[in-house]
């Protein structure tokens, strides 16, 4: 099955109900496997005039208590950006898929990238915290969309599941699990106030249409949900929650795959260049070489760094100038080796191991 | 039933003055303590809504409280009082 | 049940200026809500950024402040995933024609079943007064200095050319009309649009020699044109004036609706 295809049946598996998009080469398999299937078990499927009103409408449908999700690219991600600060901080649950192709700007359609990683995180004006997943392979294209769907219910924030253009037209064997764990969304107690939160920093969910009377504003809001744009407390407080409802959780939620803990010189990789070290890895059978491959890549979870105990250097293949190194290079004292490839093709398996060779 | 204006809501644009077919709201003259010029009422007892309410058992007329953009005006029930003569003009 | 028990006490007053026409036109939607029989529970309203869009926060129901521009794209979102919902939008003019423009003809295009009332007081009165898509030809505004050089939109022509299946325009002068549209928009399934003109003293009417609130509602009341005479008049061959309002219902048909429980 292609990878593109997995993630529309991973989502559906999940129970999404709702999908709104707008066609975006290396996108669109998602969203015509989503109009193909949606219907036929009583969701809805709407292709909206842009992106823009893409993530308008599955935000819209979020708040009715439906799981929604959108699928783009580059471009789309660009346009979804304010509607995304929206969902923040409003706290809407939904799940955004990238399939990352080369950019700026249109770029190359039909070609892998990993360019918008930075942009997940911080594209959005305002300070805030994101949830991003990257499969790399159409198993995980599965596997990871559905989960996507339990941590945007879990913390109420859009989760991006920032796969590339390689996973999503991938064609691969995937296993059809017989059930999906689903982790709803928390109702909003009646007579709790609907922005004030619970111990674990994320209030109840008031479902429209069920006689709570909220008011959902992307103003600066007090626990009432009344809008409170000048009071310097109310913002501090607000905006502190927001991020750290997903920071304070970083370590629970931390999702990778570590080869050879023991390992001196240790990979880092997520999404498709993972495929590149695997095969390195593959190929030279040393024991001394190690692989952390992150599932879950934001919020980054400095621990994992202290998985690799007696490691001394991380090589971190990306196709990208070396957006995740930085933020790994942030987080240690040990030699950071970027490994940036532009163009779309993945890094060469022969390349990755000369590297190696030259380092130790 | 009896006209009243919430003073803690107007805010003196004086629209009522310009609908009400009685013209019961007059602008007003001095300010209240939050320093806007409420309207004044001229003989209420001459609006349609406060007679015949309870009478036809819907709201008639009500074209200030409609245009009233402060959700300044309503109409107060009153208790058991002595019957008044009142003139109407038309 | 009357329309003032939709009202959500503890915000009021709003934030409006004085003689806002945007408090009347709430009191005419709510009221033609409320004439409908809707429950609070089962009842959504959307809005976008503006002055006219702050109206969902004084009002009990479940209500959704979004970005600017993109109301009917939420509310689209909410009407398709839960049809059961009646969903109303109030825009303003900046909102609705200018950043949310290919909301509004698409969402006319689907002919999705919302109520859409548009606060239109040619300006935006919220950043203090510049110029918008339906700022009349020589009217001033704090970016048209000189007066506005560009032609005004038509939303309600736009709106019954996109395939709206109710279009009405009025006043905040004429409330008792404007509740009457709103209700038979709330009626007719399928996209209802609801142009309501309205004064904004502070940055409109100060800079076009509307110096007092009551001025430009004494404009509103003698320049309404019913489309009915208009028409007449136009059969007759005598001529309209440019600055005539023409109001009324301008649009009534029964395209296919989306967002309908069948």
């Amino acid at each position: 099955m292609q990878g593109n295809t997995a993630c529309a049946e991973g989502a559906l598996a999940a129970g999404c109900r709702f999908f709104g998009g707008y066609p975006i080469t290396p996108s669109t398999e998602v969203a015509e496997h989503m109009a193909l299937k949606l219907p036929k078990t009583g969701g809805v499927f709407i292709q909206m005039e842009d992106e823009i009103a893409s993530i308008a409408a599955v935000i819209g449908a979020s708040w009715t208590g439906m799981r929604a999700m959108t699928a783009t690219s580059g471009p789309g991600f660009s346009l979804m950006m304010e509607n995304l600060g929206f969902a923040v901080m409003t706290e809407t649950p939904c799940v955004v898929v990238n399939i990352q192709r080369g950019g700026p700007s249109t770029g190359q359609p039909t070609m892998a990238a990993q360019g918008d990683m930075l942009q997940c995180r911080f594209g959005s004006h305002g300070d805030y915290s994101a949830i991003a997943l990257s499969p790399a392979s159409v198993q995980e294209m599965y596997d990871l969309t559905a989960e996507a769907f339990n941590l945007a219910d879990r913390f109420r924030i859009p989760v991006f599941v920032m796969a590339d253009e390689i996973i999503g037209h991938m064609r691969e064997k995937l296993v059809v699990p017989d059930t999906v764990l689903r982790v709803d969304r928390k109702p909003l107690q009646k007579g709790n106030l609907p922005f004030r939160a619970d111990d674990d920093l994320v209030p109840g969910f008031p479902t429209f249409g069920k006689g709570y009377g909220v008011h959902v504003t992307g103003l600066t809001h007090d626990e009432r949900g009344y809008p409170c744009a000048t009071s310097p407390s109310v913002h501090e407080d607000l905006v502190k929650r927001l991020v750290d409802k997903v920071e304070s959780a970083r370590d629970a939620i931390a999702s990778c795959d570590i080869v050879n803990p023991e390992a001196q010189v240790v990979f880092i990789s997520y999404g498709a260049p993972s495929r590149a070290v695997q095969q390195v890895l593959h190929d030279t059978r040393r024991d001394d070489v190690g692989h952390l491959r992150l599932k879950l890549v934001w919020p980054f979870a400095e621990s994992l760094l202290s998985r690799f105990p007696d490691a001394e250097t991380f090589i971190i293949p990306e196709l990208n100038l070396g957006q995740i190194s930085r933020e790994i290079e942030r987080h240690t004292d040990r030699t950071v080796i970027p490994v940036p490839k532009l163009g779309g093709a993945l890094h060469d398996p022969s390349d990755l191991a000369g590297l190696l060779e030259e380092v130790a | 039933m009896r006209l009243v204006i919430d003073e803690s809501r107007c805010k003196g644009c004086n629209l009522c003055t310009l609908v009400c077919p009685y013209r019961i709201f007059r602008p007003g003259t001095t300010a209240n303590r939050r320093g806007v010029i409420v309207p004044e009422l001229d003989r209420p007892e001459r609006c349609a809504n406060c007679r015949l309410q309870h009478l036809y058992g819907r709201r008639l007329c009500g074209v200030c409280q409609m245009i009233c953009p402060d959700q300044a005006i309503t109409w107060e029930e009153e208790g058991p009082c002595e019957p008044v003569k009142v003139a109407i003009e038309y | 049940m009357t329309y003032e028990d939709w009202f959500r006490e503890d915000r009021l007053p709003h934030i409006y200026c004085v003689g806002c026409g945007n408090g009347t036109v709430i009191n005419c939607t709510l009221s033609a809500v409320d004439q409908m029989g809707w429950n609070k529970e089962e009842t959504v309203f959307v809005s976008g950024i503006g002055c006219s869009s702050r109206a969902p926060g004084y009002i009990v129901t479940d209500s959704l402040h979004t970005t600017h521009g993109r109301a009917i794209a939420f509310a689209t979102g909410i009407k398709m995933a839960n049809p059961d919902l009646k969903v109303i939008v109030f825009t303003g003019d900046g909102d609705l024609a200018a950043i949310g423009g290919n909301h509004f003809i698409h969402g006319c295009r689907r002919n999705i079943d919302l109520t859409v009332v548009c606060m239109n007081n040619m300006i935006y009165g919220m950043t203090g007064g510049q110029g918008s898509p339906t700022t009349p030809p020589g009217a001033l505004s704090t970016t048209t200095p000189y007066g506005s050089r560009e032609a005004a939109f038509d939303l309600c022509g736009l709106a019954a050319a996109a395939g709206a299946n109710y279009v009405a325009r009025y006043t905040s002068y004429h409330v008792t009309e404007l509740t009457r549209a709103v209700r038979a928009g709330l009626e007719s399934p399928g996209f209802s649009f609801i142009e309501a003109l309205v004064q904004c003293p502070t940055n409109y009417g100060r800079r076009n020699k509307f110096r007092q609130v009551l001025d430009q509602i004494e404009y509103f009341k003698s320049h309404a044109l019913l489309v009915q005479k208009a028409n007449r008049m136009r059969e007759e061959g005598k001529k309209i004036p440019d600055d005539m309002i023409i109001i009324g219902e301008l649009a009534r048909r029964n395209r296919p609706a989306l967002g309908v429980r069948k």
